[in-house]
């Protein structure tokens, strides 16, 4: 076979010390000026850009959760207005009710205090009437009493009773005066 | 996405011509099995590293050699006095490292790292220049360097080292990474050579992996942590197993970088060559229907692997780095958790 001489007789395989020493030198070199050239920008680059990105996430993310926070606040305060109106209405209606339930007990109270008051008058001025009736009553009966005995005063017998009874009632004239008066 | 696949096309077809011109080569020959050795002959030449970049004039048969200079700086007096080629080969050949000789020349590969390097440098000093003021990055372009750039670091870097040390390796691996991908992508343009193809600058960036790698588990455990993890913390007595056992393994890391990337790039270069070779050893025109097409695929495949080899080697750095900030902390077991893990995918993909 011919490739094993042609394998022997070629350099492909041998491995040249010199070529060693320029390719460590080539690299270090390739390395150094793009560490400083193309490596330090594109990367302090691509960072500024990732913190760009990430900062602009957080951001949004910040301000979106403001956001829902003043949505949340709003909603509270619209609700809290809602009961606030509601509860207002409420107390409104009860304290009117209220206000109408006193004024009905009030107003009751007056009608049985006048109604009472009413009755009393009646019962005083009956009671007067009353009195006064019979005050007549007793006069009319002095009176008749007193044409009854006066007409059988010549009679002996009358005579002492009448006597015996002024006797008994030293004031008779006097108390029906007073009763006259009154 | 119709644009790039016309661009692919475009390159392809400079492959294509290009391998042509080994086919006409061989042509010469009669011998079958010479004619199959002189084409597997261009391919490893091709695909080998050299003292001359051939530049190869379109719509002609000229190669035009551009002699690259040779740096030859004896460790001993008089070590660097060419000698004969010891494979049998044309020519004299200057003996190795081995015999004192420090061979510091510039070949083709060189050429093609530095030229991936001044590339690199270009496009991302262009990329600086841009207006810096807008955050927001515009075009394809910007977009797809972005993501590739905050790949490394979350990915790589974030996942396999940990939150606090990740970012104090970034640059290495970013580094790593686009220096890497620049060299497996220039190899699939015409004229161009694979660097990555080459196993002494895999085996020189493996190195470097290595020496970070280690920096990081002196930074992270200090001198003496470091050197007690070398004994893998058991008994005394089995020290003297364990520390060959440890050793070795801090060397096989680089090792298999090196290998790993090497050898995939390679392959790939290798198999369009060999396809399209097959046109010409077998003398028939119509095995190009077949052959040209498979070798497309090869090639769009390879642009693939460009990018996979690319992103291997930096995981598994970024992997060994976070091995090695692991050592400081043992105790922090959710991040040996995630290594190990990582381990696994990575075995999986290598």
């Amino acid at each position: 076979m011919f490739l094993p001489s042609v394998l022997a007789a070629s350099s492909f395989v041998e491995v040249r010390p010199g070529l060693i020493f320029w390719t460590i030198v080539t690299f270090v070199i390739v390395l150094l000026v793009l560490r400083a050239k193309a490596w330090g920008p594109i990367l302090s680059l691509v960072e500024e850009r990732e913190k760009q990105i990430a900062n602009a996430i957080e951001s949004a993310k910040r301000e979106r959760a403001e956001a829902e926070k003043l949505l949340a606040d709003q909603k509270t305060a619209i609700a809290e207005a809602r009961r606030e109106a509601a509860e207002t209405t409420r107390r409104v209606q009860a304290e009117s009710e209220k206000f109408r339930d006193e004024l009905m007990a009030k107003s009751r109270k007056e009608a049985e205090e006048l109604k009472l008051s009413a009755r009393r008058e009646i019962e005083d001025q009956k009671t007067k009437a009353i009195a006064e009736i019979r005050a007549m009553a007793v006069d009319l009966a002095v009176e008749v009493a007193g044409k009854l005995i006066n007409e059988r005063m010549d009679d002996a017998k009358h005579r002492a009773l009448a006597e015996q009874f002024v006797q008994g009632l030293p004031g008779a004239t006097s108390a029906t005066a007073t009763r006259r008066s009154a | 996405m119709r644009k790039a696949m016309v661009l692919f096309a475009c390159l392809f077809a400079g492959t294509v011509w290009a391998s042509s011109q080994a086919g006409e080569h061989g042509v010469a020959n009669e011998d079958k099995d010479a004619e199959g050795e002189d084409v597997a002959g261009y391919i490893l030449h091709h695909v080998s590293d050299s003292n001359e970049y051939e530049f190869e004039v379109p719509l002609s048969h000229n190669h035009i050699p551009i002699h690259l200079p040779q740096i030859l700086i004896p460790l001993k007096e008089g070590a660097c006095t060419p000698v004969a080629d010891p494979h049998g080969g044309h020519g004299e050949v200057y003996p190795g490292l081995g015999a004192g000789c420090l061979d510091l020349s510039i070949t083709k590969h060189t050429v093609m790292m530095w030229l991936a390097a001044l590339l690199l440098i270009g496009s991302l000093m262009i990329w600086s220049n841009r207006d810096k003021t807008k955050l927001v990055p515009r075009g394809a372009g910007a977009n797809l360097f972005e993501m590739l750039v905050l790949f490394v670091r979350d990915e790589l870097a974030i996942k396999n080292i940990g939150k606090e040390e990740g970012p104090r390796y970034v640059p290495y691996l970013l580094t790593a990474f686009f220096f890497i991908l620049f060299m497996n992508l220039l190899g699939l343009f015409p004229w161009m050579a694979t660097a990555t193809g080459n196993i002494a600058i895999t085996c020189g960036l493996a190195l470097c992996t290595f020496f970070v790698t280690q920096a990081a588990g002196i930074r992270a455990a200090g001198i003496g942590g470091y050197l007690k993890h070398l004994t893998g913390g058991v008994a005394p007595w089995l020290w003297p197993i364990m520390i060959p056992v440890e050793f070795l393994g801090l060397f096989t890391k680089p090792f298999a970088l090196t290998i790993r990337l090497f050898a995939n790039m390679l392959a790939g270069h290798i198999v369009i060559f060999f396809l399209l070779g097959l046109i010409f050893m077998l003398r028939n025109p119509a095995v190009a229907l077949v052959s040209v097409p498979f070798a497309f695929g090869i090639y769009l495949l390879e642009l693939f692997v460009a990018f996979v080899q690319a992103y291997v080697f930096t995981m598994l750095s970024a992997l060994f780095i976070g091995m090695s900030v692991a050592m400081g902390h043992h105790h922090d077991d959710h991040h040996e958790g995630g290594a190990s893990h990582d381990h696994g995918k990575a075995h999986h993909l290598g």
